[in-house]
């Protein structure tokens, strides 16, 4: 019992990493139909961010974090202006969008590659490393932020979604951008801020990524399982993401654990295989019907 | 005249909505069938539901004596039943005569391995298909636009190349939607003699959805009218003109008629 | 700069060719977009090296004859393929995508933690029986294959399929039967030149078959241009010399790459050739859509004109 409520826990912790990066994903394919693969890179470049704000500008925790988020997100915004919006301009098949995020991807991890070079890197300690003792639980300091930290973050997301007046304009955006547009939206405002909500989050993500685990440019990859959970939860809906990484997270560790840490990654896309078949809209995503 | 298709209580219900509402109507074979109703009567999805796009959600569609529920788009095509399309679905990329090539290929039987072996009856039925192709352009008067891409051919000409692709497949029943959408008074009554001659050369039936009344009084035997989902009226020209259900379908009640 | 350095480069594009024109004929004349098909690579890699290495290596072969490598690596990714289009062909655009690319890294996964095949270590040793007139033939034969599939009912059909699904159903095409077949055939020719790459390098391991590895080949396709073979046969020996002749700038290439991929979309998605293809017939059919459009705009203005005095 106590062995299931330890896994339970870490689960839940890699899940809200999981989540951070998959929100991303969500809200990127809501608006403009497309999976964004080049997402992975700016979680990478976040992880990267966040460490030399620590090590080599010698920031304090709090401030390296927000500049690492800040910088993911103007990264978003940069990648969006370079490689989407003349798609978008030229009204290209959501095809094209998907090609040009893996070219950006690619670029991005052999960027890092090419110039900070591929050593894996390692984050000071910021919390220390003792664990909390709960009875006969033990739940890591690092852990317990990261899950405070992501809920809050998440909580914040789905409120701006629901409440203000730009985050409607998102949700209506969301069905049919054309008709947003003719009823006056600034459409542009609207997608520039969805990429810049994600880029945020996944600056937060790719630190926590680096501190729980360690930087290396191929970070991206990991990020792939990430999109499974989006695609498991639902594709364009965010409480899907939420809820497809939590449970990604959970099943993920439980496997390694009851079963072999081999199989742990093998997973994820046994997973996507099975929602592929099953039901291939996730577990709250959209469902849209062509008029013949 | 045996009824080469016939409809019984068909319904289509998408979740709440219901499109289709127990519609019944035959089309008799070599004739001339019209169905008019205003925009959203459920038109468009009885030709979805014919050509096997979507299933009904109860009723009968019996082509030539045999149910044709359940079946695949391409063996209800396969079986005599094409159609065209409100919204021009052309291979657009294709050139004219690829268009028309590409759906004469029920003509042909010949293998894979043959093809890709060039073997001699794979060589005798391509000829034989383009040849036809080129027949029926020509017959249609759209042989000199052959190598055109279809998508810069103009509107007019591309509704009558749709028709020409749906020719290709030796159709017993043509299904037409809206051919003479944006077309002036003078196509309109081009494509009016086209359809009669087609059904007397090619010896099909025809069921044509339109709004362009002079069309639908000038060339259909037999007018189905719809509204909401439902059938309100059927009969000839003359019946189907002087029916006030379908009076009030289409020019609503005195008031609105007079803001019209 | 020496023959052997140049042959070098030449084979290695022969081999990317062959899984360049199997996944031209699915992406390009099929409008079927697969992030997965180093999988398939992968698949004919391992079991071409299988059946052809030798008894007393580590990992242990067969020591079969090279063909019967080509022929079982070639069937193995057909016959994976096929399952696996079931499962997803039915699947709308870009969810087909996201599956193709699920199952290319769940293959190369498998492959990494199956010790039998060398895991993530990979397998060495696998004999050395690429040679450049082997995949000279190899290349001509696909190129053949595959002209004369498209000039055929059958590749008309998958043509239909790209332009519009709905439309080509109607028109009497089966559609999830086009789909399929173009779907085998280009994993079987993925396998086959997984095959060939395996005795090319005599050293496989499953990262060679990676995602990147599946996004080139895409990119590839997309450079010469969607439905064009001799698009596809520029692309490839392009793409694949440049880089090679670039080792020197090893850390950049890949960065290069990216940027040029996001240019190609973004500038000339259409590729290099646009469709079109470097043959006679190829050059005649351009003519004559050029002259076919001088014509009917020319015609148009003419009626405009005479309608004007009306």
């Amino acid at each position: 019992m106590v062995q299931f409520l330890q896994q339970l826990i870490n689960g839940l912790s890699i899940g809200s990493v999981y989540a951070l990066m998959a929100v991303g994903y969500s809200l990127v394919y809501s608006i403009m139909n497309f999976s964004n693969f080049a997402h992975g890179g700016v979680i990478m470049l976040g992880a990267y961010f966040g460490f030399f704000g620590l090590t080599l500008l010698k920031l304090p925790f709090a401030v390296a974090f927000l500049l690492a988020s800040f910088g993911t997100l103007l990264v978003a915004i940069f990648v969006e202006r370079i490689a989407y919006k003349p798609l978008r301009e030229r009204k290209a098949p959501f095809l094209y969008f998907i090609i040009s995020a893996m070219g950006a991807s690619i670029l991005l991890e052999n960027l890092v590659i090419a110039t900070i070079g591929p050593t894996f890197r390692t984050y000071p300690e910021v919390f220390p490393k003792t664990p909390i003792e709960l009875g006969p639980l033990a739940i890591g300091r690092l852990d317990l932020i990261i899950f405070v930290i992501s809920a809050v973050s998440l909580s914040f997301l789905i409120f701006f979604i629901d409440k203000t007046k730009l985050g409607k304009a998102i949700q209506a955006a969301s069905y049919n951008v054309k008709a947003c547009a003719l009823m006056g939206v600034n459409t542009d405002k609207v997608i520039l801020t969805v990429f810049g909500l994600g880029g945020f989050l996944a600056g937060i993500a790719g630190v926590f990524f680096g501190m729980k685990y360690t930087v290396y440019p191929q970070i991206g990859n990991i990020t792939t399982k990430s999109f499974i959970a989006a695609v498991f939860g639902g594709l364009g809906s965010l409480p899907g993401a939420v809820l497809g990484s939590v449970l990604l997270g959970i099943i993920e560790t439980f496997v390694a654990g009851y079963l072999s840490s081999q199989f742990r990654d093998l997973i994820a896309f046994v997973i996507l295989i099975a929602v592929l078949v099953l039901r291939p809209t996730g577990i709250m995503g959209k469902v849209t019907e062509d008029k013949a | 005249m045996a009824a080469i298709l016939q409809i019984r209580d068909l319904t289509k219900q998408f979740g709440g909505l219901t499109a289709v509402d127990a519609v019944s109507f035959g089309v008799p074979e070599g004739g001339i069938v019209g169905l008019i109703g205003p925009n959203g009567a459920g038109k468009t999805t009885i030709f979805n539901l014919i050509t096997g796009i979507y299933k009904p959600t109860s009723g009968s569609i019996e082509y030539r004596s045999k149910s044709i529920v359940g079946l695949q788009p391409f063996r209800i095509a396969d079986m005599g039943i094409t159609r065209t399309f409100q919204n021009i679905r052309l291979f657009k990329n294709l050139s004219v005569f690829d268009n028309v090539l590409t759906a004469c290929h029920l003509s042909a039987n010949y293998s894979f391995a043959e093809a890709i072996l060039r073997l001699p009856r794979f060589r005798a039925q391509e000829k034989r298909l383009m040849a036809k192709a080129e027949e029926l352009l020509s017959i249609m008067n759209l042989l000199d636009y052959r190598d055109l891409i279809a998508n810069n051919l103009p509107y007019g000409l591309q509704r009558r190349l749709e028709i020409v692709r749906a020719l290709a497949l030796d159709p017993s029943l043509l299904l037409l939607d809206e051919p003479a959408a944006g077309m002036n008074p003078d196509e309109t009554e081009q494509l009016m003699r086209l359809i009669v001659r087609i059904r007397d050369d090619f010896g099909l039936s025809v069921l044509v959805i339109e709004h362009h009344m002079d069309l639908i009084m000038g060339v259909c035997e037999h007018i189905v009218v719809l509204n909401f989902g439902e059938k309100i009226a059927e009969g000839s020209a003359d019946e189907v003109s002087k029916n006030a259900q379908v009076i009030e379908a289409y020019l609503g009640t005195s008031e609105e008629a007079a803001d019209a | 700069m020496d023959w052997t350095y140049i042959q070098g480069i030449l084979m290695l594009a022969g081999i990317n060719l062959i899984a360049v024109l199997g996944l031209s004929l699915l992406t390009g004349f099929t409008g079927l977009f697969s992030f997965g098909h180093a999988g398939f690579m992968a698949i004919g890699a391992y079991v071409g090296a299988w059946i052809s290495a030798s008894p007393t290596s580590t990992p242990a072969g067969m020591g079969l004859p090279f063909i019967l490598a080509i022929v079982g690596g070639g069937a193995a990714a057909g016959v994976v393929s096929y399952f696996i289009g079931r499962i997803s062909l039915n699947l709308k655009g870009d969810y087909f995508c996201i599956a193709t690319l699920g199952f290319g890294e769940a293959i190369r996964l498998i492959f990494n933690n199956v010790n039998r095949f060398g895991g993530a270590r990979g397998w060495p040793g696998v004999p050395s029986n690429s040679t450049f007139l082997t995949i000279l033939i190899a290349d001509v034969v696909a190129v053949l294959f595959l002209a004369n599939l498209v000039k055929s009912r059958h590749g008309r059909n998958m043509i239909a399929v790209r332009e519009e699904e709905l439309a080509a159903q109607i028109a009497g095409i089966d559609v999830f039967r086009s789909k399929m077949t173009s779907l085998v055939i280009s994993a079987v020719y993925a396998g086959v030149a997984g095959v060939f790459f395996a005795h090319y390098m005599t050293f496989i391991q499953p990262k060679m078959f990676s995602l990147t590895k599946s996004t080139e080949l895409t990119i590839i396709v997309i450079f010469g241009g969607l439905g064009s073979i001799s698009g596809s046969v520029l692309g490839a020996l392009v793409l694949t010399a440049l880089p090679e002749i670039l080792r020197a700038f090893e850390i950049w290439r890949l960065v290069f790459y990216g940027a040029a991929v996001i240019l190609i979309m973004v500038s000339r998605p259409k590729g290099l050739m646009g469709g079109l293809e470097l043959t006679p017939s190829g050059i005649r059919k351009w003519t004559a859509e050029r002259n076919a459009l001088r014509q009917a705009k020319a015609t148009l203005l003419a009626e405009d004109s005479g309608r004007k005095e009306d």
